[in-house]
């Protein structure tokens, strides 16, 4: 199996990863923000967003072969999903946290519609946002494993399933072990920048 | 790899600072010319909000003229509508009826034609002092290097050169409200509303922050309007004291101070004056602490306490 099966696969499962979950902040992140400050966007979608978001992503899956077949459409569908509605709900929440004097005082500076939200509500929410941004890499990692396993489509999830059918623990325990490092790899190469340079501005206690 | 990369961003973190604070600051200029004071005036100003509980009445009638150019100090309790008037000014909220005017026309939005200064400074967290005090100007489109030299000039006028490349949280209480006090100066407004901005301070602090407030309107003559609910900062401070009542919030009183300046709040006349004013005032406080907290209010002096140590083991 050292062919170059693994470094094969695991390049089409950190493809798939970014594109799903470059999309997944597309929509969540205006989608929280509207829902922290639009009431029409809030009594429409809210409580969808809400109730979605309780529904594992994978559960799509059907759906999503129904209507794109056996494609990327379909798993990356599944991936947004997962993704986006986490990010979605932690957008809003510290959207809405922002302290009021924060956005007055720039108000009274001139500051207002879409410059304000870009230029001062974001990032006075950033901390917050960053915390949905993980949860969500977590959970678009996992349905993507998820989707994956239940399809024969390259990446990580088909070499599980290959272990499987050869009774081959050592590779189902080789692929664990390379999902667990990229958790990791992702979580030193994407957030703890942004985590120090939180912590620096914020005044957060670094352990 | 990661940790030598995160010692050579704290080592050149630490070293850039101690650059900073090495170099002396140049030497403070004088004040820059700037835009004076324009005119506010309140006309007949009410407001009221819809809550779950019925519509609440924040302000009645409010009638108040301020001079452009001079120093005037909203007084009352809490739940008076002080900060109210600052908001209606600000334009942050618009009256339920009536007319706030400023200079020759009214007020409809906020601008940064008139700043104001929040309690708890308000300081956006993600930029340093500098950042922050260039940020209203950055809305206002200005070049980069008319930027820094107007940030330059204002971080000297507060005494804040050392600590330009510290966040927020890096700086103390006092200064914090220094750099609010920049930052609002910055587009140069011809009105400086101030909410309660040393409430949070101690003692000390504040004394010489208002010092320096009063420094500076001397020498720009911007029109300032300063919510206290602390008598003496009024009366140290102050051209003119509104006096404000609660329930609904209203207008109750003026008073013109006239001393000499510059002031201090330890000088006898200041006292003297504060005192009158916080007799007029308590009779105020005391109808809201009534209602807040409904029979089990006392009223001052129908207990006498008498010396807490000689009480003690008694009842036992």
């Amino acid at each position: 199996m050292r062919d170059g099966t693994l470094p094969r696969a695991l390049a089409i499962t950190v493809a798939r990863l970014i594109v799903g979950y470059g999309i997944a902040l597309l929509i969540g992140v205006p989608l929280g923000t509207s829902l922290a400050r639009s009431r029409l966007a809030k009594q429409a979608f809210g409580p969808i967003v809400l109730g979605l978001s309780s529904v594992p992503s994978i559960c799509w899956l059907p759906l999503a072969i129904v209507w794109f077949g056996l494609s990327e459409l379909a798993i990356q569908l599944v991936v947004v999903l997962g993704a986006a509605l986490p990010i979605a709900v932690a957008t809003e929440n510290s959207v809405r946290h922002v302290a009021p004097s924060i956005e007055r005082a720039a108000r009274t500076m001139g500051a207002d519609g879409a410059r304000l939200m870009l230029t001062v509500t974001l990032p006075a929410a950033l901390p917050g946002i960053l915390g949905g941004a993980k949860i969500g890499w977590t959970f678009a990692l996992r349905s993507l494993m998820a989707g994956e396993l239940l399809f024969v489509s390259g990446g990580l999830g088909q070499l599980l399933e290959t272990g499987r059918d050869l009774g081959d623990t050592a590779l189902v325990l080789g692929v664990v072990v390379v999902i667990v490092a990229l958790g990791r790899l992702s979580e030193v190469l994407l957030f703890s920048r942004f985590d120090r340079a939180i912590a620096r501005r914020w005044g957060v206690e670094e352990l | 790899m990661f940790t030598f990369a995160k010692a050579w961003v704290e080592e050149r973190g630490v070293s850039l600072r101690a650059v900073t604070s090495s170099i002396r600051p140049p030497p403070p200029s004088s004040i820059p010319p700037s835009r004076s004071g324009a005119s506010v005036a309140l006309e007949d100003v009410s407001l009221s909000v819809t809550t779950e509980a019925g519509a609440v009445e924040i302000l009645r009638e409010a009638t108040l003229s301020v001079a452009a150019g001079e120093f005037v100090c909203l007084l009352g309790p809490s739940g008076s509508g002080k900060s109210t008037i600052l908001n209606l000014i600000a334009g942050l909220s618009r009256p339920t009826s009536g007319r706030v005017r400023y200079g020759d026309g009214g007020v409809t939005r906020p601008g940064p034609d008139r700043a104001v200064v929040f309690q708890d400074a308000a300081l956006f967290p993600w930029l340093t002092l500098r950042a922050n005090i260039e940020f209203p100007l950055k809305l206002q489109h200005w070049p980069a290097d008319a930027r820094r030299a107007r940030s330059e000039e204002l971080l000297r006028l507060v005494h804040l050169w050392r600590f330009q490349e510290r966040f927020p949280h890096e700086l103390s209480g006092g200064m914090r409200q220094r750099g609010a006090i920049a930052r609002a100066l910055a587009t140069d407004p011809a009105v400086l509303l101030m909410d309660e901005p040393f409430a949070a301070l101690d003692s000390q602090t504040r004394e010489i922050l208002q010092g320096e407030v009063e420094r500076i309107w001397s020498a720009t003559r911007k029109t300032v309007i300063f919510v206290t609910h602390n008598v003496r900062e009024a009366v140290r401070l102050g051209d003119r004291i509104v006096l404000m009542g609660t329930r609904p919030g209203r207008v109750l009183h003026e008073e013109f101070v006239d001393l000499p300046r510059p002031r201090s709040s330890n000088d006898a006349r200041v006292a003297t004056l504060a005192t009158g004013i916080a007799r007029r005032i308590a009779s105020e406080v005391e109808k809201v602490a009534r209602e807040e907290a409904d029979d089990a209010w006392v009223a001052p002096g129908d207990h006498r306490p008498g010396d807490p140590r000689r009480q003690l083991g008694r009842g036992i």
